[in-house]
């Protein structure tokens, strides 16, 4: 905590995430993700709590009735798993891992911690109807110039300019 | 801005120009069809089976047809091919039906009761880069005509039509004949048949086209 | 030649260590550029910090250009990799969604899962709001999403060739376009942080 280093370049990383993602499609044909890894814990949870309700529901069954597929072992869980390992590698190296809550310094606690929990909310919600969220569907999307990806990003970009001023309270 | 900025953005801008100045068209060929090629793909008329192409070949037991019926469930239940498979056409292109549509080995047969519905299907599958997508001429409507309800050709027709029509009610006894034995069996090995949709032909391949983060 | 998992050549359990050595990368960058601090993913919606733009820009434009030149010559096959088909209606809706929970929340799931692993109390709160998101999508489904979901289907659409353009003009226009958005950004986030001190 006592030294804390700079954050890297802007570029510098934008760029080798790109290379990452090269990577990924060169060696997996898979785009970075997150959102499916959240879903895939989501219907894993799911069919060892009801197995039955899975096999009905309409949004489990697909995912469960492949016996082979079970959800948690997917490429996507992996990275995720890789994702976590990184970021505290990272963290370590820069002096900045530690329990702490990120907020501007006028906002309580509480308030923060609860419009996390309601982002996250929408955020889950979003992520499953668009087919993916910033990072799977926009940016991988972008990355293979596929037409969603850029829908996405105006949906996502897009809306949060036009709704920002409405929550500017909560970061200025 | 700072240097390694500068080398980054510098990358960034040969990079793209240097496929700017590439030509897509002699490139590899790799990639989902462009609108015009898929403009030629339609004008092509090979996309279509006619009703009697369909009927020999079902006739002959060849296991590689596969018959989409594209409309809605209900009307699918009462009347479809034998064995054929239900994909309503707003869910052609859900991940269930990915391994029925992404695949080399059979052929899909797409028909509706008229082929409009079929067009379209075959459209987005081309586009898709789906292979082996035939749309049934005509539909139902051109198939009950032909096939279930052949009508006999004037007397003065050449020979070619009777030989035709000769095998139509041939084809006619077949299917009409085979939809009564498949009521007197009743459900139970029929229906099997009927929802079971063919292994798709390579796993691995599949997972990866339909995977990733949605 | 690629991609290798898809094409059989490279196994499974191949596939899953590199996907993991891949995702540590991914993270150990996302942490290194600044995304598990919940205020400068917000500032590139109030103007003082655009750390996200950049990122993100540099990061899909490397990709588009590396993928396509691969492609070119024939290295990677397009058509066996991760395709997001095009659903613009859903995705146009989701991404609103989406927009609400990243205002709101301050995270998107990938960089909340980053913060959250660097002990970030708040992003612990957004990982489980997403999972119950997730969750509450899922037992709504029927009822509410199910006819959403699927409608304004296209197929896997290029956007260049829906936009009548080869790839190569349309990766060079939007990397023109990115550079200008650079340059741009960052005077705004000049003017914008010299009217205010935002100490993050």
């Amino acid at each position: 905590m006592e030294r804390r280093k700079q954050y890297m370049n802007p570029y510098l990383a934008g760029f080798l995430i790109g290379l990452f993602m090269i990577a990924a499609y060169f060696f997996s044909g898979e785009g970075l993700g997150a959102s499916g890894s959240l879903k895939s814990v989501v219907v894993a949870g799911v069919n060892v709590i009801a197995p039955n309700y899975a096999k009905e529901a309409t949004f489990y069954k697909s995912y469960v009735e492949k016996p082979d597929s079970l959800p948690i072992k997917t490429w996507l869980v992996f990275e995720v798993l890789g994702v976590i390992v990184g970021a505290i590698i990272s963290a370590t190296i820069a002096g900045r891992l530690g329990s702490e809550i990120g907020k501007p310094p006028h906002i309580t606690n509480k308030t923060r911690l609860i419009a996390a929990g309601v982002g996250g909310v929408f955020f889950g919600i979003g992520s499953q109807l668009g087919r993916g969220c910033t990072s799977g569907m926009v940016m991988s999307g972008m990355g293979v110039l596929s037409l969603s990806g850029f829908i996405g990003l105006i949906a996502i970009f897009g809306g949060g300019y036009m709704i920002a001023y409405f929550f500017r309270k909560l970061w200025i | 801005m700072k240097r390694n900025e500068i080398i980054i953005v510098a990358i960034l801008l040969i990079g793209s120009f240097w496929a700017f100045t590439l030509d897509d068209n002699n490139r590899y060929r790799n990639e989902t069809y462009t609108p015009c090629e898929l403009v030629d793909l339609t004008a092509k008329a090979d996309k279509f089976i006619t009703p009697d192409e369909l009927a020999k070949r079902i006739m002959n037991n060849d296991p590689s047809i596969v018959l989409i019926d594209l409309r809605e469930k209900k009307e699918f239940e009462i009347y479809s091919l034998p064995n054929a498979i239900n994909i309503p056409i707003k869910n052609l292109l859900d991940d269930q039906f990915n391994p029925v549509l992404n695949q080399n080995t059979y052929t899909n047969v797409f028909f509706s009761n008229s082929s409009d519905l079929a067009s379209k299907a075959w459209m987005i599958c081309t586009r898709m880069g789906f292979k082996n997508n035939y749309i049934l001429q005509g539909g139902l409507n051109l198939w009950a005509e032909n096939i279930l309800r052949p009508t006999a050709p004037k007397q003065t027709a050449v020979n070619a039509e009777f030989v035709k029509y000769n095998f139509r009610r041939a084809a006619s006894a077949y299917f009409v004949g085979s939809s009564v034995v498949d009521e007197n069996n009743g459900n139970n090995g029929n229906n099997e048949n009927k929802t079971a949709a063919p292994a798709p032909a390579s796993k691995k391949k599949k997972d990866a086209a339909g995977g990733g983060c949605n | 030649m690629g991609p290798l998992f898809p094409l059989n050549l490279i196994g499974e359990e191949t596939n899953l260590i590199i996907g993991f050595f891949i995702g540590i990368g991914f993270g150990f960058l996302l942490e290194a550029a600044g995304f598990t601090n919940t205020r400068k993913l917000a500032g590139v919606f109030y103007g003082y910090d655009f750390v996200v733009l950049k990122v993100f820009f540099s990061a899909a434009i490397t990709a588009g250009i590396g993928i396509y030149l691969l492609s070119y010559y024939g290295y990677l096959d397009v058509k066996e990799i991760y395709y997001p088909q095009t659903f613009w209606i859903p995705t146009l809706i989701g991404g609103f969604i989406m927009a609400l929970g990243f205002i709101i929340g301050g995270f998107c799931p990938g960089t909340s899962i980053c913060a959250a692993a660097t002990g970030k109390v708040d992003a612990i709160i957004f990982v489980g709001g997403a999972i119950v998101g997730v969750f509450f999508y899922s037992v709504t489904f029927d009822a509410i999403w199910a006819p959403i979901r699927d409608s304004g289907a296209m197929g896997k659409v290029n956007i260049a060739s829906w936009m009548g353009i080869s790839q190569g003009l349309f990766l060079f226009l939007l990397t023109i376009i990115a550079v200008m958005a650079f340059f741009a950004v960052t005077i705004i986030q000049k003017r914008v942080t010299s009217k205010r001190d935002y100490k993050l």
